[in-house]
């Protein structure tokens, strides 16, 4: 087992804090759980859809009639509503950027959707899809942002939407961010020590376990019905019902089980909308099914070029921060816009610079569309912004750890992770504890001096420190929305259904808002019931992103659960009697019981069970005990994270391996320890990836993917290349966070954020080389030791 | 401004995945060698051998690959076992990779083998691909070949009529290329008893724990009491179009006196019997790189194991 060290505050609770079983765990490991691919409808079409082969091109001729003498029904262009949109609707719509099309004759990277077609079989669909002829015009591909930012260069996109006003693309620049605070020019003359670097991170692909899927089946009333993988299914049904004007009401998304996402569907997918045209079209059920090498085409993260310049003074007070951010978005925007304002967010907050200037630019590159991809271009920032911090510490014979002490943004501070609309203050913040703590367990005293190491085998320990919002709320409404909603309604033998829109990635969120609602009511944990529901039976929710699913879902059931709690406690009153006011009413779960029993304080031979109390108010006619809440956080807190990473070099082979890990965590209140170490397991794994593997390199001469779609030649780390259990601990801060649901806070992104940066402090640590260019492969790191003169024949 | 253009697309991405099959093919499932053997003659050169299913299916789904018929041969049982005569270990051709890594003769005896099948693909995958799979897809990256080589392994080979036994080393004609003819089966792997004292090790080094190779290495070699090398082989995948030995390495030291100097120095020879090229797995350099290394490395623990250290 992994070692994990857990406040002794959680002792207090029944179930938060504990490990305890999930909900579906029993489903999913017999394989039970139905999930969108596992939707069968009678009658159902097999879809497949046409993509582009070429980065840039038009069709000037399609011929689709072979497909159809074989049966298929098919839906190009020209069958789908030519309007623009965004497919990410997180966006407030004023400044929401709108370049797609469901299915175009205009496509702009290897990949994109120009036509489908929906057969009896998915064979049957692949050979009519192979039957339908396009004559094309091809166009010269662009493929380094910085290149097609150039003037002069091929148009990718002429004219798109900003909010509901027609936008025209000058230069490729799908969007810019500028930022100033204070006088950073004066900052940098006065500083004593300046330090400017240029990095580059990877493109790489989320590999989550579940490819896209989307079934959709027409009603008679015009409507549809659509099981799809999705992190948001009301913007789903929002999207549909805008692009087919088909109203809301008569758009029904229903919640299924997801096979991980990792952001990647943030967005509704737009085989959502193609399985859409085919259903409406067909007049059958379709379902459409990415395969993987559709998936990888499909969505990539953000590339980041960044410019970091810092100015400290000689007692390490740092004094200014400049970011230049030249972010490469593939084909089309889906939060580039926000994500100029976050990554200036995650810089900002990362360190008190006093006088800041940033500048932001979104470039199109005819590649796949990126977006968010856990960490939201937080652990591109983080990987630059510590690397920086690290050289700065060494450079002023500071120790790194208090360096960061000296001058991180914490309790106090004003925050703001989601960008500039998006403020809260700091209430919580336990870096000071993950640091010392850490650094005890690393042995972070007897690290080597960098590049002091002789031999082959060279050990290294790294830290890095980070921080991720959770969920995007704040005073202000900004351009951000975010709120969510919550129904608790207790049945008639005090079991307890729980209503909710938010999506469970994997990561057991809704088994957080169950304990979360056992641990405010005061009932059994077992008693409650998470609803599988659909977007009729539930109130909004903008998506499961930002780290938000249990600090703004866990407290909108929370305040619904307190709700409901009031109104068991005023009806046991009534049946008890004799009670003065039910505010001196207890509730304590009984698992014997497997009921809540609702007692007086100081006579506890006054009681009766949440069961009787619902039973009677059911049979007496006192109507239905329930609460709906829907509800928007004020703040959107940081969880902070601290990673101390020893690495081993082999230089011989550039092999790179992870020795120890001691990961700190402050996500306030910690609401399930197994998953939550598990979330920091996998983001370290992630991170690690991220560091030292992934990367999507483009054909110069085709604009292909280099792996060809393949996962064969997509790596990702598995089990075997991670750490030994036995090495890796996990820290969990003591820490509550005020607003937070029982003073819990995010996990998933601070998870992965800091572990890029301190997986290359620790390779620096090793060998004394430090590389600007992700990922930092055997290959670099023999050529770099080479280059030193390290390695000799 | 926009400029039109000629690309040739290197995949159609409307064609090729790894989930689809919309290939039509007779399927055959015959039960013994002989009936095997005939259904291949009469089938002719269209025909593929589903020996496990673990490349060949992919290749199917991409498209690589469209045959007629598919021969299924995992129901010929007497082509899976793992059998000692004596002289030599034989391994059938459709003995799963599980089977052999978990052989403890094979592990004890043949320990480069052992490893190489260990570091393929996950538990799934090994209880489903086959030896005589992995050696007939004739990837220049097959794990299960460099051991076999080393060991100086012979294939028995059976057509209409005929068998013959041919050693390894002149089985790999280039990528995805064997001698086989089309209606050649491959029958069973034998595998000599070396002489003792003699130790083996294969490294492999991959961009993950579960990976085809960048390069990998297998050595085996016997040293008498006064540390004199008697008998070398080595011989590396991922680094030419075919698995290859490195002779230029066992030439140089046949014969001289185990030390870490010497291997060290022999092993930089290994570079005149490899052609790596640069691919998305990594590059030429760095190919040639660690094949130095990994050859000196794999020297060493196999000299180790001679030991008993």
């Amino acid at each position: 087992m992994s070692k994990i060290i857990l406040p002794k505050r959680l002792e207090k609770y029944h179930y938060i804090g504990k490990n305890t079983i999930r909900h579906d765990g029993i489903a999913k490991v017999t394989g039970k759980l139905k999930y969108a691919y596992d939707i069968y409808l009678p009658g159902m079409l097999y879809g497949r859809i046409l993509k582009s082969p070429y980065p840039h091109a038009r069709v000037k001729k399609i011929d689709t009639s072979e497909a159809e003498k074989m049966g298929a029904v098919v839906v190009t262009f020209k069958d789908v509503p030519r309007k623009k949109f965004n497919i990410r609707l997180v966006s407030v719509d004023e400044v929401n950027y709108k370049d797609w099309e469901v299915l175009t004759d205009h496509p702009k990277f290897v990949g994109e959707y120009i036509a489908a077609v929906a057969a009896e079989t998915e064979e049957l669909a692949q050979k009519a899809l192979e039957a339908i002829k396009i004559e094309w015009e091809v166009y010269e591909p662009l493929l380094d942002p910085l290149e097609s930012m150039t003037p002069g260069k091929p148009k990718i996109h002429d004219k798109i939407l900003f909010g509901q006003r027609e936008v025209e693309v000058k230069n490729n620049i799908a969007c810019t961010k500028e930022y100033v605070e204070g006088d950073p020019d004066r900052a940098f003359k006065e500083a004593d020590i300046v330090i400017e670097r240029v990095f580059k991170t990877n493109r790489r692909y989320h590999m989550q376990l579940e490819p896209k899927v989307a079934v959709v089946r027409p009603e008679p009333d015009g409507g549809v019905t659509i099981w799809t993988t999705t992190q948001t299914i009301h913007n789903t049904k929002i999207l549909v019902s805008q692009v087919f004007d088909i109203p809301m009401s008569k758009v029904n998304v229903i919640k299924l089980p997801i096979g991980g996402s990792f952001g990647s569907s943030i967005q509704t997918n737009l085989v959502v909308l193609v399985a859409v045209a085919l259903a409406l079209k067909a007049r059958r059920p379709v379902r459409i099914a990415l395969t993987r090498e559709e998936d990888i085409l499909d969505h990539h993260s953000y590339q980041m070029i960044f410019k970091v310049r810092v100015a400290a003074k000689k007692d390490g007070t740092i004094i200014a921060g400049e970011l230049e951010n030249i972010m490469d978005i593939g084909a089309h925007q889906i939060q580039a816009y926000p994500l100029l304002g976050t990554a200036l967010g995650w810089f900002v907050s990362l360190y008190k610079w006093k006088n800041i200037r940033y500048k932001g630019i979104a470039v199109y590159t005819n590649k796949t569309p990126s977006c968010a991809f856990r960490g939201y271009g937080n652990p591109q920032v983080t990987w630059a912004v510590e690397t920086v911090i690290d050289e700065l510490a060494e450079k002023l014979g500071i120790d790194p750890l208090e360096l960061r002490l000296k001058n991180y943004v914490g309790r106090g501070d004003i925050f703001w992770g989601q960008g500039p609309t998006v403020k809260s203050v700091i209430r919580s913040d336990g870096v000071p504890e993950l640091i010392r703590k850490g650094a005890e367990l690393i042995g972070w005293d007897k690290r080597p001096k960098p590049g002091s190491q002789k031999g082959r085998y060279r050990r290294g320990i790294g830290v890095a420190r980070g921080f991720h919002t959770s969920g995007a709320g704040g005073p202000l409404s900004g351009e951000v929305i975010d709120y969510t909603g919550a129904i608790i309604k207790v049945n008639e033998d005090g079991t307890i259904d729980y209503i909710t829109a938010l999506q469970d990635h994997g990561g057991g969120t809704l088994d957080a808002h169950a304990k979360i609602i056992a641990e405010e009511l005061g009932v059994p944990l077992k008693s409650i019931n998470i609803v599988w529901a659909d977007t009729r039976t539930t109130l909004y929710d903008v998506c499961t992103h930002a780290s938000r699913g249990v600090y703004v879902g866990g407290e909108a059931a929370r305040r619904a659960a307190r709700i409901v709690k009031q109104k068991l406690l005023e009806y046991a009153a009534r049946i008890l009697g004799d009670i003065a006011t039910p505010e001196g009413l207890r509730i304590e779960p009984d698992e014997e019981l497997g009921q809540g029993v609702i007692y007086v304080e100081g006579s506890p031979e006054k009681r009766i069970t949440v069961g009787e109390v619902a039973r009677i108010a059911w049979q007496r006619n006192w109507g239905s005990i329930a609460a709906a809440v829907s509800y928007r956080s004020y703040a959107a807190p940081p969880a902070f994270t601290v990673y101390f990473v020893e690495v081993e070099v082999d230089t011989e082979t550039g092999i790179v391996r992870p020795v120890r890990v001691v990961a700190g965590a402050d996500i306030g209140t910690v609401v399930n320890p197994d998953l939550a170490a598990g979330q920091i397991h996998g983001g370290f794994a992630q991170g690690w990836g991220m560091a030292t593997l992934e990367d999507l390199p483009y054909d110069p001469e085709t604009g292909e993917l280099m792996n060809r779609g393949f996962i064969t030649d997509y790596k990702v780390v598995t089990a075997p290349d991670m750490p030994k259990l036995d090495d890796f601990i996990v820290i969990f801060a003591d820490t509550e966070e005020p607003t937070g649901p029982l003073g819990a806070k995010g996990i998933g992104e601070a998870a992965k954020n800091p572990v890029a940066a301190a997986v290359a402090n620790a390779i620096y640590n090793a060998i004394g080389v430090r590389f600007y260019e992700l990922p930092i492969t055997p290959e670099k790191i023999l050529k770099a030791l080479k280059e030193k003169g390290e390695i000799k024949e | 401004m926009v400029k039109t253009v000629v690309i040739k697309p290197k995949v159609d991405i409307n064609k090729v995945n790894t989930h689809i099959l919309p290939v039509d093919f007779e399927y055959y499932e015959p039960r013994t060698l002989r009936e095997l053997v005939e259904l291949l003659d009469k089938l002719g050169p269209s025909a593929k051998i589903l020996a496990g299913g673990t490349d060949l299916l992919v290749q199917i789904k991409q498209r690589a690959v469209e045959p007629k018929y598919v021969v299924n041969i995992k129901k010929v049982r007497e082509l899976d076992f793992i059998e000692d005569r004596g002289d030599y270990l034989a391994i059938g051709a459709v003995t799963r990779l599980r089977a052999i890594e978990k052989n403890s003769l094979i592990a004890e005896k043949f320990t480069a083998l052992h490893e190489a099948v260990r570091a393929m693909a996950g538990v799934q995958i090994r209880n489903m691909a086959t030896i005589g799979g992995n050696l007939c897809n004739a990837s220049p990256a097959a794990d299960t070949a460099p051991p076999l080589m080393v060991f100086d392994a012979e294939l028995k080979i059976v057509g209409p009529g005929y068998e013959k036994v041919i050693p390894i080393t002149q089985f790999f004609k280039g990528p995805k290329k064997t001698v086989l003819k089309y209606n050649e089966v491959l029958a069973e792997i034998r595998i000599p008893y070396p002489k003792p004292p003699t130790g083996s090790a294969f490294i492999k080094i991959a961009r993950t724990a579960m990976d085809l190779a960048k390069v990998n290495v297998a050595v085996a070699l016997r040293v008498d009491e006064d540390d004199y090398i008697r008998w070398i082989r080595v011989a590396l995948g991922s680094v030419a179009p075919t698995p290859v030995r490195a002779r230029s390495v066992e030439e140089e030291l046949i014969d001289k006196r185990f030390s870490e100097e010497i291997v060290r120095k022999a092993s930089r020879l290994v570079v005149n019997d490899i052609s790596p090229i640069t691919d998305i797995r990594s590059t030429a350099e760095y190919r040639r790189e660690v094949s130095k290394v990994i050859v000196r490395d794999a020297l060493l623990i196999a000299y180790k194991r001679v030991r008993g250290v």
